[in-house]
């Protein structure tokens, strides 16, 4: 499973809140260019996945390694350095500051800035015409889509992106997971896409994994044929 | 009438520089700090010794913000630090500080008054009046830091991330900015602009271990009218200190001394969100 090569190896981990455990014993690796979507209900364990990867929460059991280096004990800011641009659920951009300087933030040091920033608005043209605007002003659709340019500013190796898609209409998921795909082929950026849009999902990753109290529970390709069903199944119960 | 509105402009002047360092920490850090009263005589007594090295009195205003700063960084990686998941402990450490800095102080200096030379001496002209020209001066330096803080917070990298740690310290953190450094670099900053503030304000009263006490009181009052942002504190300063001058004038002194504390007492009672805040 820890293949030594992977952008994410991810094995054993174990965390939770408190006396709490709330993810037990997870193993997941992310290989460089590749997209993976981690589903599951809510409470499922999800987001604490992410925030255990990120840092946020300390791991009680296993370890997370990026790029071969073992990250398990390191501080968020650390962690982010590594070109690694994580979108959290809620909460994620700065309201009450204006859309460049949350575009800003995306990088460490604002070192690529100009070029990033013009990239960026060839594939979001309505973020630069409004750079000047408090970020908190846009509609939702457009906040994540200003979350997903801001991790992209990173120049990230991985993305670890908690529910891009909830709450919004289908043409803007659909432009979103088009954007991905495409920053994929263009950077090689690996992906661990968390989510319950099954359709998302399935159209954008590579493999997929069921996230169930806490556990892997079911695995497999995005090209198996029955895979949404399984899937399904798996969200439903 | 002409005296009244020097007096009212240069008090203000003297209040914002005064209360900046308090204001710095507090928005960033979320932390009052009780130490700087303390800062305000570290910088007065950095003031003192260039007099008495006799150096150039103006080398006193670089020589006190050095002494704060480094300071400061100590004080924040020692004694801070340790305490940022209890914050009310940390407001009662830089209490304690305070009167540990006071002491020391008081065992190296002594408890005499003692006295600094002033950079400007005399008065000028200005607006058909004679007027100090060192509260003049001192108006002149409240400006430039003033829009020196703007940019430093506005037209900065580091005042990007001290404002996105602000807002969101965990979002800011999750994007590479270690809040740990932009809270000590913060906290360094603060206690070098309360320093240089008591260096400034030296050559206008006399040194002594505790002389920032009265300060510290008026600087705390400031920066909770002014909601805590720069231009707050610039309009809570030239509202309070015109106040203070106004009882000073023409009722008592006294009185003058606590119009500040009672003033801002009722703003707030109208207004708890401070003028610029909400």
């Amino acid at each position: 499973m820890n293949d030594p090569g992977a952008t994410l190896a991810i094995s054993g981990l174990t965390s939770g809140y408190g006396e709490a455990i709330v993810i037990r014993g997870i193993s997941l690796t992310v290989g460089a260019g590749e997209i993976v979507a981690l589903l599951g209900k809510n409470g499922m364990g999800k987001s604490t996945l992410l925030r255990t990867v990120m840092g946020f929460l300390p791991a009680r059991e296993g370890n997370v390694v990026i790029d071969g280096i073992d990250v398990t004990r390191d501080a968020p800011h650390r962690i982010a350095r590594r070109s690694i641009a994580y979108t959290p659920q809620e909460q994620a951009i700065f309201q009450d500051l204006t859309v460049g300087d949350n575009l800003r933030l995306g990088q460490v040091e604002s070192r690529w800035f100009a070029e990033e920033l013009a990239r960026i608005c060839d594939v979001f043209p309505f973020l630069g015409e409004r750079l000047e605007q408090r970020a908190g002003t846009l509609s939702g659709g457009e906040q994540k889509m200003l979350l997903i340019a801001r991790a992209l500013m990173a120049r990230p190796r991985l993305m670890l992106v908690d529910e891009i898609s909830e709450g919004l209409q289908p043409s803007i998921i659909e432009r979103l997971a088009r954007v991905l795909v495409a920053e994929r082929e263009r950077t090689g950026v690996a992906v661990l896409l968390v989510e319950q849009n099954v359709r998302f999902a399935l159209e954008v990753a590579d493999r997929w994994s069921v996230l169930k109290l806490g556990e892997i529970d079911d695995e497999g390709g995005s090209d198996m044929p029955n895979a949404a069903s399984r899937i399904a199944d798996h969200l439903s119960v | 009438m002409g005296v009244l509105f020097l007096d009212i402009v240069t008090t203000a002047a003297i209040l914002f520089t005064v209360a900046s360092g308090l204001m710095i920490i507090l928005g960033v850090m979320k932390l009052i700090n009780f130490a700087h009263g303390a800062f305000l005589a570290i910088g007065g007594y950095a003031a003192f010794v260039t007099t008495q090295l006799g150096w150039n009195p103006w080398m006193a205003i670089p020589f006190a913000a050095v002494v704060g700063f480094v300071l400061g960084l100590v004080i924040e990686r020692v004694i801070v630090r340790p305490l940022y998941a209890r914050p009310l402990d940390a407001i009662l450490a830089t209490w304690g500080l305070g009167i540990v800095i006071g002491q020391v102080i008081t065992i190296v200096f002594g408890r005499e008054v003692q006295f600094v030379q002033s950079p400007l001496s005399g008065a000028i002209e200005f607006l058909g009046q004679s007027y100090s020209t060192y509260r003049l001066a001192l108006v002149a330096i409240g400006a430039i830091l003033a829009l020196a803080l703007i940019a430093l917070l506005y037209f900065t990298r580091f005042g990007l991330n001290a404002r996105a740690v602000i807002m969101n310290e965990d979002l800011a953190r999750g994007l590479g900015i270690d809040s740990t450094r932009v809270r000590l670099t913060t906290f360094g900053l603060g206690a070098a602009l309360a320093s240089m503030a008591g260096a400034l304000i030296t050559p206008l009263i006399s040194v002594d271990p505790n002389l920032g006490l009265p300060w510290l009181i008026n600087s705390f009052m400031l920066v909770l009218v002014s909601g805590v942002s720069i231009p707050g504190l610039i309009v809570a300063s030239l509202i309070l200190g015109g106040a203070q001058v106004l009882v000073s004038s023409y009722v008592s002194a006294i009185l003058g001394g606590l119009t500040i504390v009672v003033l801002a007492a009722v703003i707030l009672r109208i207004r708890p969100q401070g003028l610029f805040s909400g």
